[in-house]
């Protein structure tokens, strides 16, 4: 296409009988690059933040499978993507220079001839979301590392993971990857991340406390060197050190590392050990065991099992089964249905730790009960049921 | 699966925006094809002549400004259906033109009084 001449520009201002005294010297003659009908450029409209990261040269990364919805992730958040219309044609323009541009450059060309590289009426928006973070266990726990003796791991054919290969399966940032995997305590081995079978976690742990008390270290000050030498020979080192960094805090003094043991993680190892035994327990009972089967100087709490164990006080007498929240569906209806087929009428205080790791950034438990749950009086205590009828 | 920054400074485009369709003007090609020109007033304001039509518009600064993204590897399977694939930020815009007054027609072929 023959490329447009001042001339002609003048022309059609006298025709559209527009006064060039009243407009800025330059003019952008517009037309369609060779691109523009492809549709291969689409926009993407950034939250708050974003557009720094991009400037500042930081990749964006948008992850899911075929089956998945897409999420984008930076490299510390998650964010749904969903298709806007627009009744409008948005066409995208280099090049372009606003008035305070021209203004600003008054050496400006006359005729800036500029080339419109594509053209949408939608563009993806984004909404921050929790990261989709389940799946990480679940890949892990195709595989649980049963210790260097088992069988199983030289035969395995199950898939192993690398952080590679989490990074392109979980829809979530790298840094929330990370983090997750510090939480549910992994571990790399060979390479791969793994998750540790809990039969063989509560062998290393009880290695662990078994030497604390025999050699009566304090639980706040337990000695890794120490630890490394009297165990070594049962159980891999880094096995060890692994169990005491998943238990404990670890720190130096005086040169020497040492770990302060959570003492509300231990009990609730152990709780979960004895709980995973049978259906349901006579909760004085269990109480009992549980305190008799703790480290000498721990003392065990109720409020320790939180999500991991449900306490029923209706039944006579009161008994106590396990119930962990990793367990239940990661959508909030399907976790409210689920809850709700487990127990019909919730408190508060006994619904919270199973439905904390559904707010959002800035959202209370309190907003998902109202949303999802419908609340009553009973015995004088509020609780919550489902909204729908329980098929 | 990733748009990643390409390596200097990204590239600061302007977002036109206007009511309707654009269709080429001969039917088939739209590349290389004329849109129209764009001026401003003295006060800034933007004008588009398109065809037979005058736009009046402004310059909007966006509060969520965008970023062009463009797929690789060719195979044009655009949007909805699913945004998998490999794509490359381009350009960011954080200034959209937009026009939304009524366009005020030209009229060229005035007939002479005989």
């Amino acid at each position: 296409a023959a490329v447009r001449s001042r001339a002609e520009v003048d022309a059609t201002l006298q025709t559209a009988k527009l006064n060039p005294a009243e407009l800025l010297p330059a003019v952008h003659c517009l037309s369609f690059g060779p691109q523009a009908g492809g549709g291969e450029c689409c926009l993407l409209q950034l939250e708050p933040g974003l557009c720094a990261e991009l400037e500042a040269g930081r990749s964006l990364v948008i992850r899911g499978e075929k089956d998945e919805h897409a999420v984008l992730c930076s490299k510390d958040k998650t964010y749904d993507m969903k298709i806007a219309d627009t009744s409008n044609m948005l066409l995208f323009v280099p090049g372009c220079k606003t008035p305070e541009e021209l203004n600003a450059d008054q050496a400006s060309c006359n005729i800036i001839h500029s080339q419109i590289a594509g053209f949408s009426k939608n563009y993806w928006e984004l909404r921050r979301c929790r990261p989709k973070l389940r799946k990480l266990r679940k890949l892990l726990m195709e595989d649980p590392y049963e210790g260097p003796d088992s069988q199983k791991d030289q035969a395995s054919t199950f898939s192993k993971y690398t952080t590679e290969d989490l990074l392109s399966l979980i829809q979530a940032s790298e840094e929330e990857i990370l983090h997750q995997l510090q939480v549910i305590d992994a571990c790399k081995i060979e390479g791969y991340w793994r998750i540790l079978d809990f039969d063989y976690e509560i062998k290393l742990l009880n290695h662990v406390t078994q030497l604390i008390d025999s050699e009566s270290w304090p639980l706040s000050k337990v000695p890794l060197c120490a630890c490394l030498e009297e165990l070594g020979s049962l159980e891999p080192r880094e096995m060890i050190e692994h169990i005491l960094l998943s238990y404990g805090r670890k720190y130096v003094d005086d040169g020497e590392v040492f770990f302060e043991m959570y003492e509300d993680k231990i009990c609730r190892a152990i709780a979960q050990m004895l709980l995973q035994n049978a259906v349901k327990f006579n909760l004085s009972e269990f109480e009992e065991v549980w305190q008799q089967s703790v480290p000498e100087g721990m003392t065990t709490r109720l409020d320790q099992l939180q999500g991991l164990a449900l306490v029923d006080k209706s039944s006579r007498p009161e008994t106590i089964f396990l119930l962990k929240v990793e367990d239940l569906p990661e959508d909030n209806q399907e976790r409210f249905n689920s809850l709700f087929g487990i127990r019909e009428k919730w408190t508060e205080v006994d619904i919270t730790p199973y439905i904390q790791d559904l707010c959002a950034e800035k959202q209370t438990v309190g907003a998902l009960l109202t949303k999802y749950a419908r609340s009553s009086m009973l015995n004088g205590v509020k609780v919550y049921n489902s909204r729908r009828p329980i098929s | 699966l990733s748009p990643s920054a390409g390596t200097g400074a990204l590239a600061q485009w302007v977002l036109l925006e206007l009511q309707g369709e654009v269709e080429p003007r001969q039917s088939g090609q739209l590349a290389g094809s004329l849109l129209g020109d764009l001026h401003y007033t003295c006060e800034g304001v933007p004008v588009l002549i398109v065809g037979h039509h005058i736009l009046y518009g402004k310059v909007v600064q966006l509060e969520k400004p965008f970023a062009v993204l463009v797929k690789q590897g060719g195979a044009s399977q655009p949007g909805p259906a699913g945004p998998h694939g490999r794509y490359t930020v381009t350009a960011l815009i954080k200034t959209k033109l937009l026009f939304k007054t009524r366009p005020k027609p030209i009229i060229t072929h005035v007939p002479k009084k005989v």
